[in-house]
C-alpha cells in the first residue's frame, strides 16, 4: 500500500530502535486521534483483534504511534498486541507500524479524501448496530449521509449477481416496499440482486446503505458508479471499513458480508445458489442474532437452490417470504417508523405526460411480457412505434432492455408489485383520451 | 526469327497490356522467359511445350528467348501462356501471319487446349483502351469479354483454332468458335493447379432465406431493413439459434440491383475472382468469410495482389458471424475500407488500391457460452463477462456499426403463434424506395450510412422539437459527438423508409433502440 506498510521501508525501524527515544516525532503530536487510528486499520494484517489488543494495552491510537517511534518498539509492539498470551500479530506487522509511525503523512493523504467521512467505534454517529455485533470495525470510512445507516429500520436484501428476470423483479418489489415503509435498504451494491434492490430503494425515494467490498477509491463494480451517485444523492451512504485505497480482492468480500448483515435488523436472500457467497451474509445474520429470510423458488431452480436449502436445515430460525406484504407485517416495518418523504412527480403523473403508448407498453412490461414480439401483440401497435415507446420508458428511467428483452425499472418495478402498478396506471388515463388495451 | 505479340495480365483489379516477343535462334536448344515472371508464369514453359506439341506442331528444338515487356513491371499468371506458344509457332514460322497486331488471352493445357483465366473483363478492357480492334480469348471467357465495347473478342478452344485463326488473317472472315461443352473429362476451367483464385475456401456460401421464414424477431427485422435501406454497419447479438445467420441469409433477396456503375464494377471484381461471369453482375455481393481467414485473405495481396474480401463484398455486404472469433488484426484491417470505400495493399515495390465500399452486417454471442440474458439465468459466464465480451468489438469498429440489435431466444411457442411475417418481396421494395429517395436527395448518390457528418446535419432537416428530443436522447446516452451522428444516421434512414422529408421526434426515438448495449450497461444493472 503506497509504498508503505508491510513492505515499506521497515529498515528505518531498526534504525529508530538505535537512536534516541523519539525520531522524527515532529509529525505526530499533529495527529488526532481519529487519524491515527485510520492510520492503524491501514496496515494489513492488523485486523479488529490485534488493534482491540494494541487498545487496551497502550491505550490509544496516539499511544501506538508514539510507542512505535521508541527505542525496541517492534518488540514492546508485538508484546502489547498479545491477547490472552497469545499474538495477535508477528513482527512483519510491528514494523509496518512503526513504518507509519514514522512516516504518516503520506498514507494519511491517501486516506484522508475529500467527502468521505471517518468514523470510529468512538464517535456518536457510528452505527449502533454495528456496535452489536462481534468485532466490529474500528473505523469504517462513509460517503453519504451517515444517519442513513442508524435509521429506526434497516433490512438487508443480498443474493446472487447471476439472478433470474423473477429474481430481480422481486429484488426491485422488496426493496420498493421496504424503502416506502421509511426503512433503509442495505445491500453491497454488487450487480445482481445487489444491483436491483439499491435501485429500487433510491427509485421510491428511500435511504439505501451500501457496503463496498474495496475501498471508496477503487469502487467495485465499475458498472455501478452511477448508481452509487444515485444512492449518496438521494441521502443513503456507501460504506467502507477499508482504506480508499484497498483493491477489491476475493477476501475482502466475505469479510464485507457481515457488515451488510450488521447494519440490518433482518437480511433477506432473494436468490442464491448453493454456494452463493450471499449465504454467507445469511450466515453473519443468524450469528449476530438478527433475522433471516428466505425468498423460495422453485425446487429444480439452481438459483434458489442455497435458500431452499437453507429453509429445511434452519426451519423456525430462517423464515420464509411468502409476499410483500407479509414480509412487511413480518418484519414489524410500520412499527415506529414514519414513511419517508416521496420527491418528485408521482408515478401517475409521470405516465399522464407520456402519452398512450408508453403508457400501453409500461402496462404490458408489468404484466411480464418482455420482447418486442410480445409487446407488439400486446399492445397491437406497430414495432416502430412501441420501439419509440420504450426510449420514453427507458428516458424517464421506468425500463431497462438486456439482451433483447425489456423489464419495467424504477417506479414501475418497484410500486410493490403488479396489481398497485397497475392501478396506477389505470388511475393515469384520463377519461379524455384513448386507455392502454387492457383498460 | 523474332515474332512480336500482344497479351494482358492483372495487377489488383486492372488489365496490363503485356507485349510479348518471341526470339527463335540458332544455337543450344533451351528456353527461357525473361521480363520479371512469377512462378506461374516460368512454369509457362512446360506447359507451351506440351501444348505445342500435343496440338500437332514441333516444339523447335532451337534456342527461345521471351522477352516479356515492360521489363520493370511484375507479371504474374497464366493469362501469357497462349500469346507465348503462338509467337513460337510464329517465330518458328510454322505458322504465317500479316504483321497485324495480335493479342491473346489464355492458359494452355498440356493437351493444347486453352483454358479460361481469371480478369479477362479487366485484361480486355485495357487491350480496348490501348485502341486494339480483336482480341483472342478462351471460349470460357467471351461473355465476359463481349461486355467490353469497341473490341471484338473471339473466342478459341484450342491452340490450333488460335493458330487457324491467324493464319487466316484474322479479320476477313471472323470465326467465332462457340464455347465448348465440358463432357465432364476435362478439369473445370479455373481449377486449384492453373493458379486461379476462384473463390478462396474460407467462405462459406450463403444459402438464400426468405424473410417469411424468419418468425418473431421484429427487433432484428425492424433493425436488418433500416441498415440495408441505409448501408448502415449492423451488428446482431444474440444466443445460438435465435435466428442471427437466418437473417443474414435473407440479405440477398432483399438488396435491389445494382446500377450500371455499380454493376460494371462488381462484374470486373467477379471476373479478377474467377467466377467468370456471363453479364453485367446485377446481383450486389453478399459475403460471409469464416473466421478463421487470414489478413490478406480479408484485405487481399499474396503474390499476384488479388482482391479479399471487403474488394468482393464492394458495392454489397460483408457479413461476418461470430464476429469477436475474427482475429484482432483482421478486424482492425476493416477499418480503412469502413472509413475510405477502399482498401490500400503494400508490398516492396508495388502497391494497389482495392475499392472496398461494402456494408458490415456482424453477428455474434452475448457471451462466451450464449445464453446470456436468458431469462432461466442459465448463462454460466461470470458476472459482467458478458459485457466485456461484447467489449471485445475494438472501438474503431464499434464506430462505424450505426445499429446494434440484441435477439432474445425465441420461445418454441412463439414460432407458432404471433404476427404473419412480411416477405423478402414487401420488406425488400421499402428498402428499394428508401435507397432510391436517399440517393436523388444525396450529392455523390451515396446513401445516409456514408454521407458526411455535414451533409447528414443539413438533411435532417429537425425542426425545434425534434432538436430538443434529439439532444434529451443524446444526454441519456451520454453520447459523444460520434455517437449522437449516428443517431442521426439511423434516423434519417427511418424516416426515409417511412417517405418524410424531415426527421421527426418518433424517428429519433426509434433510431435509439439500436445503439450500443455498452452505454446501457451501467442503465440496466442499476435497477
Amino acid at each position: 500500500m503506497l509504498g508503505v506498510g508491510a513492505s515499506g521501508p521497515v529498515g528505518d525501524g531498526e534504525a529508530a530502535a538505535s537512536g534516541p527515544t523519539v525520531v522524527r516525532g515532529l509529525a505526530l503530536p499533529t495527529l488526532t486521534e481519529r487519524q491515527a487510528w485510520a492510520l492503524l486499520v491501514s496496515i494489513p494484517g492488523l485486523g479488529p483483534v490485534g488493534f482491540g489488543a494494541l487498545l487496551r494495552s497502550l491505550g490509544s491510537g496516539r499511544a501506538i504511534l508514539e510507542t512505535a517511534l521508541q527505542r525496541g518498539a517492534v518488540g514492546r509492539l508485538v508484546a502489547a498486541g498479545l491477547n490472552d498470551e497469545r499474538e495477535t500479530f508477528g513482527r512483519p506487522v510491528a514494523e509496518a507500524i512503526v513504518a507509519i509511525a514514522e512516516r504518516p503523512l503520506p498514507v494519511l493523504r491517501a486516506i484522508e479524501l475529500p467527502g468521505i467521512e471517518i468514523l470510529t467505534t468512538e464517535d456518536a454517529g457510528y452505527p449502533r448496530r454495528l456496535l452489536e455485533i462481534e468485532m466490529p470495525p474500528h473505523v469504517i470510512f462513509v460517503n453519504g449521509d451517515v444517519a442513513a445507516m442508524s435509521a429506526t429500520h434497516a433490512i438487508a436484501i443480498v443474493g446472487t449477481r447471476r439472478p433470474t428476470e423473477a429474481g430481480r423483479r422481486v429484488a426491485a418489489q422488496i426493496g420498493g416496499a421496504i424503502a416506502k415503509t421509511g426503512a433503509t435498504v442495505v445491500s453491497g451494491l454488487a450487480v445482481g440482486i445487489d444491483g436491483s434492490s439499491h435501485a429500487a430503494a433510491a427509485a421510491e425515494g428511500g435511504r439505501t446503505v451500501a457496503v463496498l467490498g474495496s475501498g471508496h477509491g477503487r469502487l467495485y463494480p465499475k458498472a455501478h458508479a452511477d448508481l452509487a451517485r444515485k444512492i449518496v444523492a438521494g441521502g443513503g451512504a456507501i460504506v467502507s471499513e477499508l482504506v480508499p485505497d484497498t483493491h477489491p480482492s476475493p477476501s475482502t468480500f466475505p469479510r464485507r458480508n457481515r457488515l451488510i448483515s450488521g447494519l440490518a435488523d433482518a437480511t433477506i436472500v432473494v436468490e442464491a445458489g448453493e454456494r452463493s457467497g450471499a449465504l454467507i451474509t445469511a450466515d453473519w445474520a443468524m450469528q449476530q442474532g438478527r433475522g433471516c429470510f428466505m425468498v423460495p423458488g422453485p425446487i429444480d431452480a439452481p438459483t434458489s437452490a442455497g435458500c431452499l436449502s437453507w429453509l429445511r436445515q434452519y426451519p423456525g430460525e430462517v423464515r420464509i417470504v411468502a409476499g410483500i406484504p407479509e414480509l412487511i407485517e413480518d418484519l414489524r416495518l410500520l412499527e415506529g417508523a414514519a414513511p419517508g418523504p416521496r420527491k418528485g412527480m408521482s408515478l401517475e403523473a409521470e405516465l399522464i405526460e407520456l402519452g398512450a403508448t408508453a403508457r400501453a407498453v409500461g402496462m404490458e412490461l408489468v404484466r411480464g411480457f418482455g420482447t418486442l414480439d410480445e409487446l407488439v401483440v400486446a399492445t397491437d401497435q406497430p414495432a416502430a412505434t412501441v420501439l419509440g415507446a420504450l426510449t420514453m420508458l427507458e428516458l424517464r428511467g421506468l425500463a431497462v432492455s438486456a439482451y433483447g428483452r425489456y423489464r419495467p425499472a424504477g417506479r414501475l418495478a418497484s410500486s410493490g408489485g403488479r396489481t398497485a402498478t397497475r392501478k396506477a396506471i389505470l388511475r393515469s388515463v384520463r377519461p379524455s383520451e384513448p386507455g392502454p388495451s387492457a383498460a | 526469327m523474332l515474332a512480336t505479340l500482344l497479351s494482358a495480365t492483372l495487377v489488383g483489379l486492372d488489365g496490363r497490356v503485356i507485349r510479348v516477343e518471341v526470339d527463335v535462334a540458332g544455337g543450344l536448344p533451351g528456353f527461357t522467359i525473361v521480363g520479371l515472371a512469377d512462378a506461374a508464369l516460368q512454369e509457362a514453359r512446360e506447359r507451351v511445350r506440351g501444348a505445342i506439341r500435343n496440338a500437332g506442331f514441333i516444339h523447335p528444338p532451337r534456342r527461345i528467348t521471351v522477352n516479356l515487356a515492360p521489363a520493370e513491371q511484375r507479371k504474374a499468371g497464366a493469362s501469357l501462356d497462349l500469346a507465348i506458344a503462338l509467337g513460337i509457332l510464329l517465330g518458328s514460322e510454322q505458322v504465317r501471319a500479316s504483321p497485324e497486331r495480335i493479342a491473346l488471352i489464355g492458359e494452355l493445357s498440356l493437351g493444347g487446349e486453352v483454358r479460361a483465366v481469371p480478369g479477362v473483363l479487366p485484361m480486355v478492357a485495357a487491350l480496348a483502351r490501348r485502341g486494339l480492334r480483336r482480341v483472342v480469348v478462351p471460349a470460357d471467357c467471351i461473355d465476359e469479354a463481349g461486355l467490353v465495347g469497341g473490341i471484338e473478342a473471339v473466342a478459341v478452344g484450342t491452340l490450333r483454332d488460335a493458330a487457324e485463326l491467324v493464319r487466316r488473317r484474322a479479320g476477313r472472315r471472323a470465326v467465332t468458335i462457340p464455347p465448348r461443352v465440358d463432357l465432364g473429362g476435362e478439369p473445370a476451367p479455373g481449377g486449384a493447379a492453373a493458379g486461379v483464385p476462384a473463390v478462396p475456401a474460407t467462405t462459406v456460401p450463403l444459402q438464400l432465406a426468405d424473410l417469411s421464414e424468419v418468425r418473431g424477431q421484429l427487433e432484428a427485422r425492424r433493425g436488418l431493413e433500416i441498415a440495408l435501406a441505409g448501408g448502415h454497419g449492423l451488428l446482431l447479438v444474440g444466443p445460438p439459434g435465435s435466428g442471427k445467420t437466418l437473417l443474414a441469409r435473407t440479405i440477398p433477396g432483399l438488396l435491389p440491383p445494382l446500377g450500371d456503375a455499380e454493376a460494371l464494377a462488381a462484374t470486373i471484381v467477379a471476373s479478377v475472382a474467377g467466377d467468370a461471369p456471363r453479364a453485367l453482375v446485377r446481383q450486389a455481393p453478399v459475403r460471409a468469410p469464416h473466421h478463421t481467414l487470414s489478413y490478406a485473405a480479408m484485405v487481399g495481396g499474396g503474390p499476384r495482389m488479388s482482391p479479399g474480401e471487403v474488394t468482393l463484398a464492394d458495392h454489397g455486404v460483408l457479413f461476418l458471424d461470430e464476429l469477436p472469433e475474427f482475429s484482432r488484426d483482421v478486424l482492425e484491417a476493416l477499418r480503412q475500407p469502413l472509413e475510405d470505400g477502399r482498401v490500400s495493399v503494400s508490398r516492396v515495390g508495388r502497391a494497389t488500391t482495392f475499392p472496398a465500399r461494402f456494408q458490415l452486417v456482424a453477428a455474434m454471442n452475448p457471451c462466451p457460452c450464449g445464453m446470456a440474458g436468458d431469462p432461466s439465468g442459465r448463462c454460466q459466464c461470470a458476472p459482467l463477462l458478458p459485457e466485456r465480451y461484447t467489449g471485445r468489438v475494438s472501438g474503431p469498429l464499434r464506430d462505424r456499426i450505426d445499429l446494434w440489435v440484441t435477439l432474445p431466444k425465441v420461445p418454441p411457442a412463439a414460432l407458432m403463434t404471433g404476427v404473419e411475417p412480411e416477405s423478402s418481396a414487401t420488406v425488400g421494395a421499402r428498402i428499394a424506395t428508401a435507397r432510391t429517395r436517399q440517393r436523388r436527395r444525396s450529392s455523390g448518390a451515396r446513401l445516409n450510412g456514408r454521407i458526411s457528418g455535414r451533409e447528414l446535419r443539413r438533411i435532417c432537416a429537425l425542426n425545434t422539437i425534434a432538436n430538443r428530443r434529439a439532444i434529451e436522447l443524446a444526454e441519456m446516452e451520454g453520447l459523444s459527438g460520434r455517437g449522437t451522428e449516428r443517431l442521426l444516421r439511423v434516423a434519417r434512414t427511418i424516416a426515409d423508409l417511412a417517405g418524410e422529408s424531415a426527421v421527426l421526434g418518433e424517428h429519433l426515438e426509434e433510431a435509439a433502440r439500436f445503439r450500443s448495449p455498452m452505454s446501457r450497461l451501467a442503465a440496466r444493472e442499476a435497477s
